[in-house]
C-alpha cells in the first residue's frame, strides 16, 4: 500500500475535482513513480485509494501507451530519432547505446541498470541529437558525451 | 405534446424520448448492436443511423432526442450503404466461425449481417487471433468474436454495479477483461452473458451442448432460491434443463438474475436426488416401496395420536416448498394429527420478524414493492447484506444510490461497499441498544405520530426509561439524515432477530417505521417464507394469518374442513425441539427442511430428534435430518411440479412444471396420501385443486386462480390493522449482562453464491465458491497476525473447525464470518442458542471464538 506522503499527494489531487474518477490519471502517474511501472499491485493501490472499481482502473491504465506496463530498469534512456536528430546521426547513437550498454531499444539491460526507448520528437531540433534520461534532458549528443552522461547513472 | 414523422408515419408523444424509442413504440424496427433496453444510450456501433430532415449528416437514433416536427427516415439506400459498411468493418476481425459458435441462431450480428451485411469483405489482411479463455470456471471469453459494443461492461457497471470487467487496451487490441485478465472473481450474476450480442461471452455450463433451435420448450417460471422470486425462463431439451435465461419484459427482476438463479439450477438433476422411499429396518435406511412407506407413516403417527394424543405430534414445514404443499401440511397436522404444533425454520428470522411487525403495525406492513426502493430518498439497511441475501433487491438499493438516495448501513454489508453514504458499526450484542437509542432520539425530535396510541405510548415509555448511548461513529449523522428525509425505506435482515434480545431490535424498528412513516422491507432467504406463514404453518395462526385463538376464525375453517381444530396454540420450533428432547413430542413429520444443519447447536438438535419414537422426513435429498429419520419420502422439486410461492413483497407467483420425472411425488400429494391412510381424506387431483380450496378459505387468496397468478401481478399489499390489536409489551432494557471482552466473534456468513445446502448440489456454484473460508476484516487480521490464505483452527466453546483465512476489507469489526452451507462444516453447529422470550426465535450465543494459526 502507499505510504502516507503518497496518500497525501493523491488526496490533494482528489480535492481538485468534484469526481474522484477524475483523479485517476494523475494518481496512476504517482503509482508508476512509486512502483516503477503499473503492476497489478500498483493498480490495486490506486483503486483502493480512490475507491474505484479495480477493473476500471486497469481499463484506463491500459488505454494510454505512455504509462509503463512492464518493469523497467533503474534508469530510462529515451532517445529521439525524428528528423533533425536522425539527420545528425541519432540512429547510429542508438546502435552505440545498444552495443555499449547492452540494451536493445524497447528492452532492459540484463543488470537492470538501463531501459532504452526510442521516442518521438522532444522539441530539441535546434540542438539535436537529444535524449532524456529519467527526467533529465541532454542535447548535442556524441558517443563520448553519452558515455560520460550515462556513467552518472548507476 | 411532441409530434414527429418517422417513415411517413405521424407519431405523437407526451414526453421526449430518443428517436429509436419513438420508432420502436410505433412498431418501426431500427437495427442496433450496442444499444440495450436495460442500459443507457451509448451510440457506439452507429448501426441505428437514420436520416433526419434539415440535419446535415446521418444521426444515431439511439442518442438523438425527438423534437417537435422532426421528419425521420430509417431505411434508405444511403443508410443501408452505411450499415453495410459498418458491418464490413466489424467483420474484419470477427471470425466467421458460426458453424461452431454457440451463439449461432441467436446472434445479433449474424442476424444483422443477414439483413444488411456485405456478402463479401474487402479486407485482405489477417484477422485478429486471440485464443478463447477458459481460465474462469463459469464464463468463457472469446475475444476474437467481441465487437466491443461494451454492453457487458456497461451492464456490469451501470446496472449490476459490480464493475468487475472493463475494456482493456485500445483500437484493434481492445478486449473485455476482468481485472485479473483470467478468472472473473466477480458476483457471477451472468448479466454480461445476457447482453452479449455475439458469442464473445459464453456460459461454460452448456457450451457446445446444444443449438438454440434444438430446444424442446421454454417455460416461464420463478427462481427457487430466495424471497425475491425473480422470473426466469427455463429452456428444456429431452426433459433436462439446458439453460436458465431471464427476459427483460418478464417479472419484477426485468431481465436481471443473480448467480444462484442463473447458474444454480443443476441441483435439480443431481445424481444424489432421492429416488425411492426409504424405511429404517434394523437400524439402517433401506429402499422401500411407496405403499409400505406411506402406510408405515400413517400407522406410526396414528399410534402416537391414539396413545399420547395429537399434541405429542409435531410438524416442521418448509419455506422452500410451495403454498399448496404448506397449506396441505398444516391441514394434515391440524385435522389428521390433531395438533397445532406446526412451525418452520423461518422462526429464526423472517417468521418471527414478520409476526412481530404485523402484530404491532398491521397486516401487510412489509408488503412493499421492491421497485419502490429506487424512489426512496434514504434507505436504512439493518441486519445483513441485502445484496447477498436478496441480490436482485440489492440492485434496487444500488440503483437508488446512483439516483442520489442516501444509503445508511448499520453493520457489515459487503455488497453495498461502494453504495453507501455512511455506516454505523454496533458492537456485537449491542445492536438493539443502538436501534433503541436511535428510536428515542427520533422520537425526541419528531414526537408522537398519534395514529396508533398503543405504539405511541410504548415508544414514550421506552424513551422515558432511556437507553445508554453507545457512541458509534456517524451515529449523529445517521439520525440527522433520517430526520431530514421524506421518503424512507428500511431494509431489515435476519441477523438482528437472531439475538436473545432480538425483540428489542424489532420494537425499535417498528417504532422507526412508524415514526418515520417508512416503507419496511423484510429480507427473505428462502423462496416462500411469506407463503408459509400465509398458508397457516404457524402454531398460532390459521391460513390467511387468522389467529387461532379467535373462535370465529376457527369455526369458519372447521366448517370448510369438516372437523375440529384444536383450540390451543401449538408449540413453536424450539419448543418442539425441547419437547422431542424431554419426551413430550413422540412423533415428528418434517417436510423439506433440515433442522439438524440449519439451526444453531445442531448436535443437540440431532440428539433431540433421535429421541423421537418416530420421525418422517420428506425431502429431495438425503439431508442430515433425513439420515436419522425412520421413513424418508422423496419429493418432487422445482420445475418438476407446479405450485405457487409468495415473495417478500407478497407477490403470489407460479412455479411451473417444466420437466417430467418418474421419481418422487409432489409434497402435497405425499401428505394427502398419508392423511387418507390415517382416515382423513383429502381429494386433490392436482395442485390447482389445492389452490382452489385456499382461495375459498383464506381471505388472502380470495378468488385467486392459477390463470390469474400466471400474469405475475397478484400482490396483496393489504395495509390493515393488527388482527388482534395486540400491543406487545415494551421491551425491558438490555436483556442480559455480558462480558464483551472477547477478541473475535463468529457470525454466520450468508454468501452470495450459496443458499442452505441446496446450492452445494449445483456444480457451477460449487466451482464459484468451493470451500468455506474464515472471512475476517483487516483489523482482525492485524490483531491475530493473520494473512490471506493462512490455515487456521477456530474454536468456540462447543467445537472447532479448520479453514483458510480470507481477508475482506468490507468487514469492519471483530466479527469473523463462516458459512453454514457446507455439510459437516457449518458454522451454526459451533454456536448455542438462547430463546428470545417474545419472538421465540433462537438468539445465537456462544459465538466467542479463538483463532489459532496452524
Amino acid at each position: 500500500m502507499f505510504n502516507d506522503t503518497v496518500l497525501k499527494e493523491i488526496d490533494d489531487i482528489r480535492a481538485r475535482y468534484p469526481e474522484r474518477r477524475s483523479a485517476l490519471l494523475p494518481s496512476l502517474y504517482i503509482a508508476q513513480k512509486e512502483f516503477g511501472h503499473l503492476s497489478s499491485e500498483a493498480l490495486l493501490c490506486v483503486a483502493k485509494t480512490l475507491n474505484l472499481p479495480e477493473a476500471d482502473v486497469r481499463g484506463a491504465a491500459s488505454f494510454y501507451s505512455m504509462y509503463r506496463h512492464k518493469p523497467l530498469g533503474r534508469h530510462l534512456i529515451q532517445l529521439c530519432t525524428n528528423v533533425s536528430c536522425m539527420l545528425l546521426g541519432s540512429e547510429k547513437l542508438a546502435d552505440f547505446i545498444s552495443e555499449k550498454f547492452r540494451v536493445e531499444p524497447g528492452g532492459t539491460s540484463a543488470d537492470g541498470r538501463f531501459s532504452f526507448v526510442i521516442m518521438e520528437c522532444i522539441g530539441a531540433c535546434g540542438t539535436a541529437p537529444a535524449m532524456l534520461v529519467d527526467t533529465d534532458f541532454y542535447d548535442n549528443l556524441s558517443e563520448e558525451g553519452i558515455v560520460e552522461i550515462l556513467e552518472k547513472y548507476k | 405534446m411532441i409530434t414527429l414523422t418517422i417513415n411517413e408515419k405521424e407519431i405523437t408523444l407526451d414526453k421526449p424520448v430518443t428517436v429509436l424509442e419513438a420508432a420502436r413504440r410505433a412498431g418501426i424496427k431500427v437495427p442496433t448492436l450496442c444499444h440495450h433496453e436495460a442500459l443507457k444510450p451509448y451510440g457506439g456501433c452507429r448501426l441505428c443511423v437514420v436520416e433526419v430532415e434539415k440535419m446535415p449528416r446521418l444521426q444515431t437514433a439511439c442518442t438523438l432526442t425527438v423534437a417537435d416536427g422532426m421528419v425521420v427516415t430509417t431505411e434508405s439506400e444511403a443508410i443501408s450503404k452505411v450499415r453495410r459498411g459498418i458491418l464490413e468493418f466489424l467483420l474484419i476481425n470477427h471470425p466467421l466461425d458460426c458453424p461452431y459458435c454457440d451463439k449461432a441462431g441467436e446472434c445479433e450480428l449474424q442476424d444483422m449481417v443477414d439483413k444488411y451485411g456485405p456478402t463479401v469483405g474487402r479486407f485482405g489482411e489477417e484477422k485478429r487471433k486471440v485464443p478463447e479463455s477458459h481460465k474462469d470456471h463459469i464464463l468463457a471469453r472469446n475475444m476474437e468474436r467481441c465487437i466491443v459494443c461494451t454492453r457487458c461492461v456497461r451492464m456490469c457497471g451501470e446496472v449490476q454495479g459490480a464493475s468487475a470487467i472493463s475494456i482493456i487496451g485500445r483500437g484493434n487490441r481492445s478486449r473485455m477483461e476482468p481485472f485479473s485478465s483470467a478468472a472473473f472473481d466477480c458476483e457471477y450474476c451472468g448479466n454480461c452473458l445476457t447482453v452479449c450480442p455475439v458469442g464473445a461471452i459464453l456460459s461454460r455450463l452448456y457450451i457446445h451442448s446444444f443449438r438454440p433451435w434444438q430446444l424442446d420448450k421454454e417455460v416461464e417460471t420463478v427462481c427457487p432460491y430466495c424471497g425475491v422470486g425473480c422470473s426466469l425462463v427455463v429452456q428444456v431439451r429431452d426433459d433436462s434443463i439446458k439453460r436458465v435465461v431471464p427476459r427483460f419484459d418478464l417479472g419484477l427482476n426485468r431481465g436481471l438474475l443473480c448467480s444462484r438463479g442463473r447458474f444454480g439450477y443443476e441441483y435439480i438433476s443431481s445424481p444424489e436426488r432421492l429416488k425411492t422411499p426409504l424405511v429404517r429396518k434394523n437400524g439402517r435406511l433401506e429402499e422401500s416401496t411407496w405403499s409400505e412407506a406411506l402406510s408405515l407413516v400413517a400407522e406410526k403417527l396414528g399410534q402416537i395420536k391414539s396413545r399420547d394424543g395429537g399434541t405429542a405430534i409435531a410438524g416442521i414445514s418448509s419455506p422452500r416448498c410451495c403454498n399448496e404443499d404448506n397449506y396441505v401440511f398444516q391441514k394434515f397436522m391440524r385435522m389428521t394429527c390433531g395438533t397445532n404444533n406446526i412451525d418452520t425454520v423461518s422462526r429464526t428470522g423472517f417468521a418471527s420478524a414478520q409476526k412481530y411487525f404485523e402484530d404491532l403495525l398491521g397486516q401487510g406492513i412489509t408488503a412493499n414493492m421492491i421497485d419502490g426502493l429506487k424512489n426512496s430518498d434514504v434507505i436504512l439497511v439493518l441486519g445483513g447484506d441485502p445484496a447477498a441475501i436478496n441480490p436482485v433487491l440489492g440492485l434496487s438499493i444500488r440503483e437508488a444510490f446512483r439516483r442520489g438516495a442516501k444509503v445508511l448501513v448499520v453493520g457489515n454489508a459487503k455488497g453495498l461497499e461502494r453504495y453507501k453514504t455512511l455506516q454505523v458499526m454496533p458492537e456485537v450484542f449491542r445492536e438493539a441498544d443502538v436501534l433503541e437509542s436511535l428510536l428515542i432520539e427520533i422520537y425526541g425530535a419528531r414526537g408522537i405520530r398519534g395514529e396508533k396510541p398503543a405504539l405511541d405510548s410504548g415508544i414514550r415509555e421506552l424513551s422515558e426509561r432511556g437507553c445508554e448511548r453507545t457512541g458509534e461513529r456517524d451515529f449523529d449523522e445517521l439520525r440527522m439524515t433520517l430526520l431530514e428525509s421524506v421518503s424512507i425505506s428500511i431494509v431489515f435482515g435476519p441477523d438482528l432477530v437472531q439475538r436473545a434480545d432480538g425483540h428489542r431490535s424489532l420494537f425499535a424498528v417498528s417504532g422507526l417505521t412508524y415514526l418515520l412513516e417508512a416503507r419496511l422491507y423484510l429480507l427473505s432467504e428462502k423462496p416462500n417464507e411469506q407463503g408459509v406463514i400465509d398458508a397457516g404453518c404457524a402454531p398460532d395462526m390459521l391460513p390467511g394469518g387468522r389467529p387461532l385463538s379467535v373462535q370465529e376464525f376457527r369455526r369458519k375453517f372447521e366448517q370448510s374442513w369438516n372437523g375440529a381444530i384444536p383450540s390451543d396454540d401449538g408449540m413453536t420450533l424450539f419448543e418442539m425441539i425441547e419437547g422431542a428432547a424431554n419426551g413430550k413430542i413422540k412423533g415428528m413429520y418434517i417436510m423439506g427442511e433440515n433442522p439438524v444443519f440449519n439451526l444453531p447447536n445442531g448436535s443437540y438438535i440431532k440428539e433431540a430428534l433421535k429421541a423421537l419414537d418416530f420421525l418422517a422426513v420428506q425431502d429431495i435429498f438425503l439431508t442430515d435430518t433425513a439420515e436419522i429419520a425412520d421413513v424418508v419420502l422423496p419429493a418432487k422439486g422445482w420445475t418438476e411440479k407446479t405450485g405457487t410461492v409468495t415473495n417478500l413483497e407478497r407477490r403470489v407467483q407460479l412455479q411451473k412444471k417444466a420437466v417430467e420425472t418418474m421419481f418422487g411425488m409432489e409434497d402435497w400429494r405425499i401428505i394427502s396420501e398419508v392423511s387418507g391412510r390415517m382416515g382423513y381424506e383429502m381429494n386433490y387431483k392436482e395442485a390447482a385443486d389445492v389452490m382452489e380450496e385456499m382461495a375459498k378459505v383464506s381471505p388472502l387468496y380470495r378468488d385467486l386462480t392459477y390463470h390469474e397468478i400466471g400474469k405475475g401481478d397478484c400482490l396483496w399489499p393489504y395495509h390493515g390493522e393488527p388482527l388482534r390489536g395486540e400491543m406487545k409489551t415494551v421491551p425491558e432494557g438490555a436483556a442480559m449482562e455480558r462480558d464483551y471482552t472477547e477478541d473475535f466473534y463468529l457470525s454466520v456468513e450468508r454468501p452470495l453464491f450459496h443458499s442452505g445446502t441446496l446450492s452445494g448440489k449445483s456444480p457451477a456454484l460449487m466451482k464459484i465458491y468451493p470451500e468455506p473460508a474464515l472471512r475476517i476484516g483487516t483489523g482482525t487480521a492485524e490483531k491475530g497476525g493473520l494473512k490471506d490464505g493462512d490455515k487456521v483452527q477456530f474454536s468456540t466453546r462447543t467445537g472447532s473447525r479448520e479453514a483458510f483465512v480470507s481477508i475482506d476489507d468490507a468487514i469492519r469489526d471483530n466479527r469473523v464470518y463462516f458459512s453454514n452451507n457446507f455439510r459437516g462444516r457449518g458454522a451454526l453447529d459451533l454456536m448455542t442458542y438462547n430463546i428470545d422470550k417474545v419472538t421465540k426465535a433462537a438468539g445465537i450465543e456462544g459465538c466467542e471464538v479463538k483463532i489459532k494459526k496452524l
